[in-house]
């Protein structure tokens, strides 16, 4: 197919610079297996595989409750994907993750506090709100402090450097808090950490569904911006964005999902930093397409990891964030070990 | 009236407290190529910054087309100004094709897509930079020059009405160099496109500009012609060293060198030479020896002896006698005298004949005096006296303890370590 072109041939230019955005065979193949992934893990759970008896109403709400899961893994899965390609690029990164700058750490502090105090059995909402909350603030003293530090906006440097000195210092204070806690509450503590996907009440779905997908939007919105971005914020701004905004805007909405996700899912590690690369990989590092494509392959990840968690031992049901990286590492390193290259230089 | 492109009035600005730039005030006019020169530190980078609203002023008034940079929205900004910084990376693996793509949606609505138009003027950039078969391979697998003319083609495809260009070619070596200044150069004449470049060859500037300015500790010192700006008593006080400005009388260019430490032999070196020489075999000779700071002597020269022209541009003190004639004694004795002030005597591979002979006899009365002498091998195959006078006087030299060198680089370290133990 490759031919030499000069200027004067007809062939559109659409076609001549659309063709190499995203390969159309993986992208087919892709969209072909999303869907059966999906349904394959609705066939699956701790109940047997095999869809359940439609008939009987045991059945019908086991695949009620199986349909609840899958929207959750989608729903947190696609969360973090996306929030760690748009931290990725922000920082210009490959170790950035969802909770690089902190959000994790605030959030299991927030989360620790709530359980351990017990507010969790009083009050509604009262976990996922305080770790939602605390998350968001340590993203703005994070950025306040890295802001200080180099008298303006903040560098990518001063912000990782700043979000690890955060998030170590909250590492030590869940510690605290965690070695002086009941039995009971250090278990509902470490249960949250390791995350799990069991549905939340519907409200907290529905809101926390409307969150996740403004962060998703926003961050679709500002993809050709991260594009110019990973040239460095100079060469961003004098191609005509207000390269601040642009990063404050990413930084905002990518801890937004982020923090969503942990406030109903707990600390599912690897997810967020994984799928990124691989889907970079496949697809190359537009994030035009980035974006969805990393949305949609994160929400089938962690579906698929939730059916293996509930299956593989069931009855008993493991965390999925167990599953994540144990069946996840293996697969996602031969796949980048072959397909570096098309991501990242380096 | 030409209309300004770029009007600074009076700006400071800088990092900090610090201001780099001290109320400076410029002015480029609609198409102009115009070059910014000046030392490192002098506040070129700054300027380009702040004209490019990255930096804020604190004080003054930088208007881009008439419109205040302050006030501009970053896109209209970018419609009338272009930037190709130093040097652009991306960590990430993007083909050429997506990279100059930034070009046009960087200053695009957010929620836009990018539309056939658009592709267009992608194309057309990608084909007037010659990236355009590049464009499925990575950015950063690419070379240096290659890089440049994606990142150029990036640029062009804001359409911009100005370009500046922040020492983006000075990395690069001669030959992507002249593609890339062809490449602006011809943006310049054919499409109107005002061209600002920051640049550290004075040279190559004054080979491309239309006019240079010459900035210094954050203002600028001169402005106009490059005959005008490239004035010795001006780059020698920027520059803070000694520089030498020679002016094509064919091309009219102006080519600016600096002058090495002790090449042209002034001050109080410790250590004198005198070359005996001819026929050009001694350019080498005198440049080397200047080079390792030794002063040099030499003669007796014929004038218009190309030696002697290389003599008389290096500062080297000499004694000529008239074209093609023999040595007279009245030259020969000045020579001697030369020669006996030295601390050594060198003899190059000049062909010997019944004229300068007497040059071989003032190496021989050095010898005597006790001053080391370095004869070129092979006297033999170059005795023109008809008889085999210098071949026997070389000979004798040998015997009474003259050395014998063979290469510059050679000859160079024997000097040295001789005249080392010397002392």
């Amino acid at each position: 197919m490759k031919k030499t072109r000069t200027a004067d041939t007809t062939i559109k230019p659409t076609a001549l610079l659309g063709i190499r955005a995203v390969s159309a065979g993986r992208l087919v193949l892709f969209l072909v297996a999303v869907p059966l992934l999906l349904v394959l893990s609705l066939l699956l759970g701790s109940s047997g595989a095999g869809l359940p008896d439609m008939q009987s109403p045991v059945g019908k709400a086991v695949l009620n409750l199986r349909l609840n899961r899958l929207v959750m893994g989608v729903m947190v899965g696609g969360a973090l994907s996306v929030s760690g390609v748009v931290f990725q690029a922000i920082l210009r990164n490959p170790l950035a993750e969802p909770y690089v700058l902190g959000v994790s750490g605030g959030a299991g502090l927030g989360a620790a506090l709530a359980i351990l105090f017990g507010a969790v059995a009083f009050v509604p909402l009262s976990l996922p709100v305080s770790a939602f909350v605390s998350a968001v603030l340590t993203l703005f003293l994070v950025y306040g402090i890295a802001s200080r530090g180099s008298g303006g906006a903040p560098s990518v440097y001063s912000l990782i450097l700043s979000g690890v000195i955060v998030s170590a210092i909250c590492s030590s204070l869940i510690m605290f808090l965690v070695s002086t806690a009941s039995v009971e509450g250090l278990h509902n503590v470490i249960w949250w950490m390791l995350g799990n996907l069991q549905p939340v009440p519907l409200e907290q779905r529905t809101v926390s569904g409307m969150l996740i997908s403004a962060g998703f939007l926003m961050s679709w919105m500002l993809s050709s911006r991260f594009n110019a971005l990973t040239l460095g914020r100079d060469m961003a701004h004098y191609q005509g964005m207000n390269a601040d905004l642009v990063i404050l805007g990413g930084l905002l909405s990518a801890t937004l999902m982020a923090a969503t996700a942990v406030s109903i899912g707990g600390m599912i590690g690897f997810v967020g930093l994984i799928v990124p690369h691989v889907t970079r990989a496949i697809f190359g590092p537009d994030h035009r397409w980035l974006i969805p494509l990393s949305a949609a392959a994160g929400g089938t990840f962690l579906v698929l990891c939730d059916a293996l968690a509930r299956t593989m031992l069931a009855p008993i049901e493991m965390p999925v964030g167990v599953i994540t990286a144990l069946a996840g590492g293996p697969f996602f390193l031969l796949i980048l070990q072959r397909r570096m290259k098309s991501a990242w230089i380096a | 009236m030409l209309q300004p492109a770029l009007v600074v009035d009076g700006v400071t600005a800088g990092y900090g407290s610090r201001p780099v730039l001290d109320g400076i005030s410029l002015r480029v006019d609609k198409g102009e190529f115009v070059v910014l020169i000046g030392p490192n530190g002098c506040g070129k980078s700054t300027l380009l910054k702040t004209v490019a609203a990255l930096l804020k002023p604190q004080s003054g008034r930088i208007e881009l087309f008439g419109h205040d940079v302050t006030k501009l929205r970053p896109s209209s900004r970018a419609a009338l100004l272009g930037v190709v910084p130093q040097k652009v990376e991306s960590p990430m693996a993007y083909t050429v094709a997506q990279i100059v793509m930034n070009g046009r949606s960087g200053s695009s609505a957010p929620w836009k897509v990018l539309g056939e138009a658009d592709y267009e003027i992608i194309e057309r950039s990608m084909i007037y930079t010659d990236v355009l078969q590049l464009r499925d391979r990575y950015f950063m697998e690419l070379s240096g020059g290659e890089q440049q003319r994606v990142i150029l083609a990036m640029v062009l495809a804001q359409e911009p009405g100005m370009i500046m260009l922040d020492e983006s070619i000075s990395h690069l070596d001669i030959n992507h160099r002249y593609e890339v200044l062809r490449i602006l150069r011809r943006l310049n004449r054919e499409h109107g496109m005002t061209v600002v470049l920051v640049s550290h060859d004075l040279s190559l500037s004054s080979e491309i500009a239309d006019r240079l300015i010459l900035m210094n500790s954050g203002s600028v010192v001169a402005a106009g012609s490059p005959a005008d700006v490239l004035q010795v008593p001006v780059l020698s006080r920027v520059y803070d060293c000694d520089l030498q400005v020679q002016q094509d009388p064919v091309t009219g260019f102006v080519n600016v060198t600096g002058v090495l430490e002790g090449a042209n032999a002034t001050g109080n070196p410790a250590t004198t030479l005198h070359v005996i020489a001819g026929g050009g075999t001694g350019i080498e000779l005198f440049r080397r020896l200047g080079l390792h700071g030794y002063r040099v002597t030499t003669g007796v020269l014929n004038r218009m002896d190309s030696d002697a022209e290389a003599a008389k541009a290096l500062g080297v003190e000499a004694v000529f006698e008239h074209p093609f004639a023999a040595v007279s004694d009245d030259a020969a004795k000045k020579a001697r005298l030369l020669a006996l002030g030295a601390d050594g005597v060198v003899v190059s591979d000049v062909p010997f004949g019944p004229g300068n002979l007497v040059n071989l006899s003032i190496a021989e009365a050095a010898l005597d005096a006790g001053r080391p002498v370095w004869i070129a091998e092979g006297v033999g195959g170059r005795d023109y006296t008809g008889g085999r006078e210098a071949t026997a006087l070389a000979e004798r030299l040998f015997s009474r303890g003259a050395r014998r060198w063979e290469s510059v680089q050679e000859l160079m370290t024997d000097i040295k370590h001789t005249i080392h133990d010397r002392v």
